[in-house]
């Protein structure tokens, strides 16, 4: 694994514009860096990336299998009480689910190191799927890489597939696609799952979630008054839970993604109960609840992380008794989990991060971010790469 | 191969200023949105007598397939809160059960293919005839959700294969905004970041 320098593709702004790439730069600063790339070698993306995400998707199916059995450990995930039979009748039921992002720490060498599960909510969807494998294509093009150069990611193709199986397993239903308003980055997001939705022949609507209305019957409704049947929202869980409409949630006939069991995956408890499960397992790292702290005492750094949140927000590093916030956040009154710190590797001044994809329970594709700093966020730059 | 063999980069492309496409009326007339799109041929009857004719069901699976239609159209035809804004669009509209206005079928779809027999829906969606006097629409065919599928009069059309799967549900929508409040409170907090609840 190696951080390359390689020259822009000439025009390549033209070219975002052209596929509808707007976000690659916000606030003034690229978000899109394509002055370097990073370069895998296959045994590293096989063995390394591909193979451990596979499997800990099965251990985290293991953990939400034991939560679900579980009225004290619903209660450790703050799933709320009145949406425990929502929660566990879509697991029992097998409601499908789409994909997800599993977070590394990844050097070149050794296990990657799990950070977290993005089961709910993922972004960076469109730049991984579309966006670097045609920045590979352009580059292998115009000879800038070799022409053998590949690229973990099957995304786009695995997407379209999931597409044509979901509709197999809901026939009749028009899906509709949801995120907030103002975000172009969720917009866009969203707009390339319709993309490859419609791709797999799927009937596709879009409102906003604000938008959403109810019926009489406490249907939920479009903008149109079409009564929603199938729905995909990039909008989190906990917080439909918690929201006015959250009482209507199970008792109306939709098929949702991702499915609520997803609550319980998209959940920094998982970390712990996986720790619980699986321990000593080489891709994980030690993690406790608050209340067991005193296992922890063989760490000399922990990371504070809040049961719910986003985007790293609200991390902290914890070192005895000394408390040192990394980043501020609106998250925190669910409580914390604690991660054996383990910090992200270094390329030059760049602490990188690894997304690792899934389309349901297959290994799909990976994404790198960095940073100047040791927590990724929102604003990191995102990098592609090759296969060399 | 680790990667996406084959992307159609045309289906990709969006032109400058048509991403999100505003739906232009009530009814939300869909612009044509893919070129390439699967098509298929469908007829178009006004009643069983021209479903006998025209197609090759028989009496009875056309009376079947009526009833059918109108079913659909009672339950995923436009609706209005008012008479007035019903007949501004479509001329000759009805009453609803539940206080709302909507058009009078104009006739329904039946596949002309005779393969599709085995499907056991889309067969029978209601369409319905615009007829807004100067609209771009006037006197066009389209179906519940507001595809147009061709000028009115013609026996057969050919038809987006969406167009000939069942249509959602219309309803009376009697509240809206019970989610999101808890992104927007989030988003309060200003931590500068871009939007977005994604991770």
């Amino acid at each position: 694994m190696l951080r390359i320098p390689i020259g822009e593709r000439p025009g390549w702004q033209a070219r975002a514009r052209e596929f509808g790439f707007g976000f690659h730069t916000m606030y003034g600063e690229p978000y899109w860096d394509e002055s370097a790339y990073y370069q895998f070698s296959l045994e590293q993306v096989e063995r390394d990336i591909e193979d451990p995400t596979g499997e800990i998707h099965q251990m985290c199916l293991e953990v939400v299998a034991r939560v679900v059995a579980d009225d004290e450990l619903m209660r450790r995930f703050r799933i709320p009480e009145s949406h425990w039979d929502f929660v566990r009748t879509s697991w029992e039921n097998g409601d499908p689910s789409l994909y997800s992002r599993l977070d590394f720490a990844y050097s070149g060498k050794g296990p990657a190191k799990l950070y977290e599960n993005n089961a709910d909510t993922p972004t960076s969807l469109y730049e991984t799927g579309f966006w670097q494998w045609l920045w590979l294509q352009d580059n292998v093009d115009r000879r800038a890489l070799p022409l053998q150069a590949d690229q973990f990611n099957s995304l786009q193709e695995k997407l379209v597939n999931r597409f044509r199986d979901l509709q197999f397993l809901t026939p009749g239903r028009v899906l509709h696609f949801a995120c907030c308003k103002d975000t172009e980055e969720d917009r866009g997001t969203v707009q390339y799952l319709e993309d490859c939705a419609r791709e797999a022949e799927l009937d596709c609507q879009f409102v906003y979630i604000e938008d959403i209305g109810r019926d009489a019957e406490g249907r939920f409704t479009d903008l149109d008054d079409r009564v929603i049947t199938w729905m995909f929202k990039l909008y989190p869980w906990e917080f439909m839970f918690r929201e006015a409409y959250g009482e209507y949630l199970g008792r109306n006939n939709i098929r949702w993604l991702e499915p609520p069991w997803k609550a319980i995956l998209s959940n920094k408890a998982l970390l712990p109960m996986l720790w619980k499960l699986f321990p000593d397992h080489p891709n994980l790292l030690p993690a406790f609840f608050e209340d067991e702290l005193d296992r922890a005492g063989a760490f000399e750094a922990l990371v504070k992380k809040p049961i719910f949140s986003r985007e790293g927000a609200n991390i902290s590093i914890v070192r005895g008794g000394d408390i040192q916030s990394l980043s501020d956040g609106p998250y925190g009154e669910e409580g914390f989990v604690y991660q054996a710190l383990h910090a992200l590797p270094q390329f030059g001044r760049n602490h990188t991060l690894i997304g690792s994809w899934l389309v349901d329970d297959e290994a799909a594709g990976m994404s790198l971010r960095e940073d100047d700093s040791m927590i990724t966020q929102d604003l990191s730059r995102y990098l592609p790469h090759a296969i060399v | 191969m680790k990667r996406t063999r084959h992307i159609n980069l045309d289906r990709m492309r969006k032109a400058a200023g048509s991403r999100f496409i505003l739906r232009p009326l009530a009814l939300g007339v869909a612009a044509a949105l893919v070129g390439c799109a699967p098509r298929e041929e469908v007829k178009v009857v006004s009643s069983v007598d021209d479903c006998v004719d025209s197609t090759r069901m028989d009496e009875q699976q056309c009376e079947a397939a009526y009833k059918k239609a109108l079913a659909e159209a009672e339950r995923t035809g436009p609706k209005y809160r008012s008479e007035h804004l019903c007949e501004s669009e479509f001329g000759n509209c009805r009453e609803t059960g539940g206080g709302m206005w909507m058009p009078l079928m104009t006739g329904f779809m039946v596949a002309s293919m005779l393969d599709d027999r085995d499907r056991h829906y889309g067969y029978y969606n209601p369409v319905y005839r615009y007829s807004k006097p100067h609209s771009n629409y006037y006197n066009r065919l389209m179906t519940a959700d507001g595809d147009v599928i061709g000028r009115y009069g013609k026996t057969s059309y050919t038809v987006d294969r969406s167009s000939t799967r069942p249509k959602p549900t219309v309803s009376r929508t009697v509240s809206r905004g019970g989610f999101g409040s808890v992104a927007s409170a989030k988003s309060s907090w200003g931590g500068g970041r871009s939007g977005g609840w994604g991770g």
